[in-house]
């Protein structure tokens, strides 16, 4: 279980002033500027069950990156208190962080982020390396899970000789290999065109309910986020606008600009499915 | 026509004075394509100060430079030219002649038709004919003077013309940078640039009249050789002082060097020259393939049968070892700037300063620590080869996707799986890159190196420079050029194929 208690982050020099002008009230853009600061994340509270699939989701520069960032603390936030399954990450020591992120928690990236270098098993048994395991155990394990996303075969060629789909299948892999129990995606399928990504939020979709893993999954896209996740999260300028199921949003949107992001998304049969409900209330 | 408006708007804003002019004069510039002829009458008078005041300064300084000059030209011509020079040695040689013919008359005088008499009297009139000619000679540069006035003047003339007739499509371009820019761009005619532009006029054109009125005055910058002869001796204690405090660390260097230089000397010259000609074919198959492998055969033939063979092993230890310290240096410190901007902030100026110096400057404070010899030469080597392997490898660290090393960071990577697995394999090319380059500076150096008493191919080159042996020079030369090639293509490996 992921909770996130009024956590903040922000860019600039002087963060903690800046902190302090923006909890009194919402600093206007001129004092930002003055201040030379950007709120990237301002008071964000969320709760993540275990099991559950959160999609963050929000036009570009809405702070979703930067908050999916905070939980395993690629990025460390300004003020708040950031809790996976009650243990605080923020006082882990760097040893306790890179033993958190190397066993507990796996990422995907928009930009693939492999590496040219290295082979597509090597590249999915990286976490594994990173970990210290052992070489034939790690490369049983990748091929393991290249069979899982639909690469059997492939684990020997070059990364740069696979097209964008599956590259991205190769990130997921790598996001799996050390079995954690908290995925982190950020923005996984936006680069990729319309047929692919639809193939791939199929097959994700499937792999989730196989796997049961927490996922905090960042889109900007509507549709996407109303097709995977039990609950989304949409945010603007930093900040939580409104948290619940794709038909609270589209029911009981909290404002003029759910209203208008979420006017033309396609709610697919699923979210009025009672058993896919309950578990998101649970 | 609203958009007309908006833009007649900031024209308004953009011109401050005169407005509806240049309303109509852009007006027209936008309407056709092409040059469309329009002169502005107050930049063609004003010139530099005109464009100056409109903040135009891509322009202002080439029509400074032509004013000045125009200026340089008729204030030489008024201060007469050549014929000025010419003149003064007409007045020299006449007053010459004229004390020459007084000697001989009191000779002719004295005692008639003697030959002393009779030399001065020819003598004073050839000075007198040569006075004449330098008179004809100041006559004539005086009308030459003339021409250059009129050229000078038809300069000023043609500048002013061209800057009134381009001042209107200038200020047009600047316009619509103007409109970008937005709140930041400043418009309108700046009074206190323009008084600036017309100082400057007013501070130049009398120095130059000045000074072709009197040559003496600008004629040389009044600078005090003490001035230079002091800074230099300043220098010359400092770095006596320098190599007294480093010199027993200065001699650990140049042993440990030697060492290194031994090795490589005994692997390349001791071992029997079969051994060492099949390994470094070996070596050139193994990393390069065959086409390299063919290329070391002919260049080895081309050594072995020249009698380059010994003499160019010394140069490949000698040049392999600086290479080598340059390398185990280069890279951590490539590294560091890689990651480190404020570091790469002081070591790029240093690089450049190692780069551009020429080497017979940095010989001598090192001759000064190092005495003369083989580790002068390699410690020389390495300061003209080091910079491309550091900056190759700082572009290939800095140049690694943050994105990547992210993604190691989220799976728990620590800082030394990031240098050595993320990292460096990433930038290998570059760094490769950076290898051969480094390599290649390092053989270019080989003369140089002789120069202070390394021996080997650069000796040969010295020689042939000494007694201008030509036929040796350019044997010798191949010889070193050879070595690089193979070198360079062996270091790349396959990757250039």
């Amino acid at each position: 279980m992921i909770e996130l208690e009024d956590v903040w982050k922000i860019f600039g020099t002087d963060e903690q002033a800046v902190l302090a002008e923006a909890r009194r009230s919402v600093p206007d853009d001129a004092v930002l500027k003055r201040l030379r600061a950007v709120i990237g994340v301002g008071g964000a509270s969320l709760s993540v069950e275990k099991g559950e699939l959160v999609c963050l989701m929000g036009l570009s520069g809405s702070g979703k990156s930067t908050l999916v960032r905070l939980i395993n603390r690629l990025l460390e936030p300004s003020a708040g208190k950031v809790r996976i399954d009650g243990g605080d990450i923020l006082s882990l020591g760097p040893r306790a962080l890179r033993e958190l992120r190397s066993r507990r928690i796996g990422m995907v990236f928009q930009s693939h982020a492999l590496l040219a270098h290295l082979s597509v098993r090597d590249n999915v048994a990286l976490p594994l390396e990173i970990r210290g395991v052992a070489r034939t155990r790690r490369e049983d394990r990748a091929d393991e899970l290249l069979v899982r996303v639909g690469l059997d075969g492939l684990g020997d060629r070059r990364v740069a000789a696979l097209s964008g789909g599956m590259q991205q299948r190769v990130g997921l892999a790598r996001a799996l290999a050390a079995d954690p129990d908290i995925l982190l995606m950020d923005e996984p399928f936006s680069a990729l065109d319309p047929l692919i990504r639809h193939d791939l939020q199929t097959q994700f979709m499937a792999l989730s309910r196989d796997l049961g893993k927490t996922t905090v999954f960042v889109t900007h896209d509507v549709d996407e986020a109303f097709r995977i996740a039990d609950r989304v999260v949409l945010m603007r300028a930093g900040r939580i606008v409104q948290t619940g199921t794709a038909a609270d949003l589209v029911a009981q949107p909290a404002d003029d600009y759910v209203r208008r992001f979420v006017q033309n998304a396609r709610l697919p049969a699923r979210a009025q499915d009672p058993i896919v409900k309950a578990r998101a209330i649970a | 026509m609203s958009d007309h408006t908006a833009r007649d708007e900031a024209i308004d804003r953009f011109a401050a004075i005169n407005s509806t002019y240049y309303r109509r004069a852009f007006r027209r510039i936008g309407e056709r394509r092409g040059y469309v002829p329009s002169l502005n009458i107050a930049a063609a008078v004003l010139g530099p100060v005109w464009l100056a005041g409109r903040r135009l300064w891509s322009a202002f300084w080439p029509f400074l430079v032509a004013d000045l000059l125009a200026v340089v030209l008729i204030a030489f011509a008024l201060g007469g030219g050549a014929s000025a020079g010419q003149s003064a040695r007409a007045d020299r040689l006449e007053t010459l002649a004229a004390t020459r013919l007084l000697e001989a008359k009191t000779a002719n005088d004295r005692d008639a038709g003697t030959p002393i008499a009779k030399s001065l009297t020819r003598s004073a009139a050839a000075l007198e004919q040569a006075a004449k000619d330098a008179r004809q000679a100041a006559e004539d540069a005086r009308t030459g003077a003339w021409l250059v006035a009129l050229l000078g003047t038809g300069m000023l003339a043609a500048s002013r013309l061209v800057a009134g007739g381009l001042a209107n499509h200038i200020a047009e371009r600047r316009f619509r940078a103007w409109r970008l820019e937005g709140d930041a761009g400043k418009a309108g005619f700046s009074h206190l640039h323009a008084a600036g532009a017309a100082a400057l006029l007013a501070i130049f054109v009398p120095i130059v009249f000045l000074h072709f009125n009197d040559r003496t005055l600008f004629d040389a910058f009044p600078s005090d050789p003490a001035w230079n002869s002091g800074a230099a001796a300043w220098l010359d204690r400092f770095i006596a002082a320098i190599s007294s405090a480093v010199s027993p660390a200065a001699g650990t260097l140049t042993k440990a060097i030697n060492g290194m230089l031994g090795v490589m000397e005994g692997i390349l010259t001791q071992t029997p020259w079969p051994v060492v000609m099949a390994i470094i074919l070996a070596i050139a198959w193994q990393l390069a393939g065959f086409r390299v492998f063919l290329l070391t055969f002919v260049a080895i033939s081309y050594l072995a049968i020249l009698g380059y063979w010994e003499k160019s092993m010394q140069t490949v230890a000698l040049l392999g070892t600086a290479a080598l310290i340059s390398i185990a240096i280069g890279i951590p410190l490539g590294v560091l700037c890689g990651y480190n901007r404020r570091v790469a902030a002081i070591v790029r100026p240093l690089l450049d300063f190692m780069q551009t110096m020429p080497a017979f400057v940095y010989l001598i404070p090192v001759i000064a620590l190092f005495g003369i010899g083989k580790p002068s030469g390699i410690i020389a080597t390495i300061i003209f080869g080091i910079p491309p392997v550091v900056r190759l490898t700082a572009l290939g660290i800095a140049s690694v996707p943050a994105s990547v090393r992210e993604a190691a960071v989220a799976f728990g990577a620590s800082r030394t799986f990031i240098l050595f697995k993320v990292d460096l394999p990433t930038a290998a090319p570059s760094i490769m890159a950076g290898v051969s380059q480094t390599i290649l500076m390092c053989l270019s150096m080989v003369v140089i190196a002789a120069l202070i008493g390394a021996k080997g191919l650069g000796e040969d080159v010295l020689h042939a420079l000494q007694y201008a042996a030509q036929g040796q020079g350019l044997l010798a030369g191949l010889a070193i050029l050879l070595c690089a090639i193979v070198l360079d293509r062996v270091v790349q490996g396959r990757r250039v194929q």
